[in-house]
């Protein structure tokens, strides 16, 4: 099992937003997580990713409890995620906000900087390669000098999946990868994802575009009020009765 | 032509401002908040100067003394202080570092008493050049400001711990997500910032009178270039800096020499009124 969430909850206030959510992913799976807005869904991506803390519950990943670990933490022991708002480092270009992203450098401490000069300009031509890749990978060398700021919303998408991608990673949690992306950078998203999992990099996928979304995952687990209300493959899910009346109700 | 010499003479000034108000928009760029102990810093730098001066009678030992000095000074105050209020809302930052402001002008003044002391430095022919009267050691200052300059640029835009400072300013937030240790930025930030802040406290030094007060009265033209310069960008902050120290001598024929420093307050609230983000600014780093 790559990650292994059981029993978490969370309460903001009086609102339960987590109520006892257990999931699993499998090594290099594709999973969707869909359901109404106010499921809990984001939620659940905050407290995975470490941003917030769960009241009670666990989160493995790779076996090991992550426990209170940071974001940065268990962003480099690979599992990272994206934000349904993409966020950049939108002065630095598309080429500098991926090294940035790279870990592990020698640079990144003054004393590092200064007395192993020749080894900190060796990983720069290392961490320069590996961005070219990754740009070359996203189709995104056109823009690769350009400041981040001044991308479409799909290429901030394809950006973030770019800087997770700098970190070795083995799992990512995208939250709404297609959202305000036209549909032509959908297709090309839904290519890039599919792409990497074959190179055994995992999914878990929030999405409301629920036809792009069921022709990538052949797992899905839908959300309602802090609960998986079901799980299995995309038809199987979208035929439960309980689904139907939670999620299409609940959207409409 | 009396201009223009108003203009030569306003360079250097305007070098002095620059490097100050590049401090400070470092720190508010990285750190988030406004370093109103940038100026007691500067005085701190101008003695460390002055001690390696005294001793050695070089100025490059000076140079070395202030750079040095001052950027472990800036480096401790960041760990026994500001480290500490990390999170903290910017109002109570800012008025940390008004007290660590006080604190240093008084233990300087304790130190070193009040009187006011001078750099000896060893008088050399002007240069003439078409009328312009250009004092050598203003070059020199020119040039060690240029380096100092060309230096924390090439930090900032030619290294990684540049680059992670750079994105920690941008999005620090993101940053955190990215895996990067915000510690080590930080360190290198006040190590950066203490040295740029003791080579500008050296220069304004040696061009006027060292007393524990020196820094001080630099702090609000050094804020007024930063914000003129657009808040947290490195290149306006100099820039606005160059301007502010030429517009600061032109006005000493119409204003006074006394009145001088009132110019920043001019423009100060000119620029807040007409256009609050600067000459070079990005309002989404003021958040």
């Amino acid at each position: 099992m790559s990650l292994q969430i059981t029993d978490i909850r969370k309460a903001f206030g009086g609102f339960q937003a987590l109520d006892g959510v257990t999931l699993t992913v499998g090594e290099g799976q594709l999973v969707g997580l869909i359901g109404p807005n106010g499921a809990g869904k984001s939620t659940l991506f905050s407290v995975v990713s470490g941003f917030i803390e769960a009241d009670t519950g666990e989160v493995r990943f790779k076996g090991a409890d992550l426990g209170r670990q940071s974001p940065a933490a268990r962003a480099r022991k690979g599992l990272l995620r994206t934000f349904q708002v993409p966020r950049e480092f939108s002065h630095l270009t598309v080429r500098d906000n991926l090294k940035a992203a790279a870990p592990g450098q020698t640079g990144e401490g003054l004393v590092g900087l200064f007395l192993r000069p020749g080894e900190v300009a060796r990983q720069e031509v290392e961490i320069t390669a590996k961005a070219d890749e990754v740009i070359a990978f996203l189709r995104l060398g056109p823009v690769a000098d350009l400041p981040s700021g001044r991308l479409s919303g799909g290429q901030k998408k394809l950006l973030e999946l770019g800087r997770a991608l700098m970190v070795e990673p083995s799992l990512i949690l995208l939250d709404e990868p297609f959202a305000g992306v036209n549909p032509v950078l959908i297709e090309e998203l839904v290519e890039r994802i599919r792409e990497l999992n074959a190179r055994g990099i995992g999914f878990l996928i929030i999405e409301h575009d629920l036809q792009a979304l069921t022709r990538l995952v052949p797992i899905l687990h839908v959300m309602d009020r802090g609960r998986i209300l079901a799980s299995g493959t995309p038809g199987e899910v979208l035929e439960d009765p309980k689904v139907r009346e939670a999620y299409l109700g609940g959207a409409a | 032509m009396f201009y223009a010499q108003l203009i030569v003479n306003g360079l250097v000034q305007g070098l002095i401002v620059g490097l100050a108000a590049l401090a400070v928009t470092l720190v508010f760029g990285v750190a988030r908040f406004a370093n109103a102990a940038t100026g007691d810093t500067m005085t701190f730098g101008a003695y460390a100067a002055l001690i390696g001066h005294k001793a050695t009678g070089s100025l490059v030992v000076a140079g070395g003394a202030a750079v040095g000095a001052t950027a472990l000074l800036s480096l401790t105050v960041y760990a026994l202080v500001f480290r500490k209020l990390a999170g903290r809302s910017v109002v109570a930052l800012l008025v940390t570092s008004i007290g660590v402001g006080f604190l240093l002008r008084s233990v300087l003044g304790i130190v070193f008493g009040h009187n006011q002391q001078l750099f000896t430095v060893p008088l050399v022919r002007p240069i003439r050049f078409n009328g312009l009267i250009i004092n050598p050691f203003d070059l020199q200052l020119a040039a060690v400001a240029a380096v100092a300059l060309v230096g924390v640029f090439l930090v900032l835009y030619a290294t990684p711990i540049g680059r992670r400072m750079r994105a920690v300013a941008d999005n620090r937030e993101l940053a955190l997500v990215s895996g990067i240790r915000p510690e080590r930025v930080m360190i290198a930030l006040w190590l950066l910032v203490g040295a740029v802040t003791g080579v500008a406290g050296m220069m304004l030094g040696m061009k006027t009178i060292v007393s524990p007060e020196l820094g001080w009265e630099m702090l609000l033209p050094a804020f007024a270039a930063a914000i003129l310069g657009g808040i947290g960008s490195p290149v306006g902050a100099v820039l606005a800096g160059l301007l502010l120290g030429v517009a600061q001598e032109l006005s000493t024929p119409f204003v006074g020499f006394t009145y001088k420093l009132s110019i920043s307050f001019v423009v100060l609230l000119l620029v807040l009124l007409v256009r609050p983000r600067g000459l070079f600014g990005r309002l989404e780093g003021v958040r």
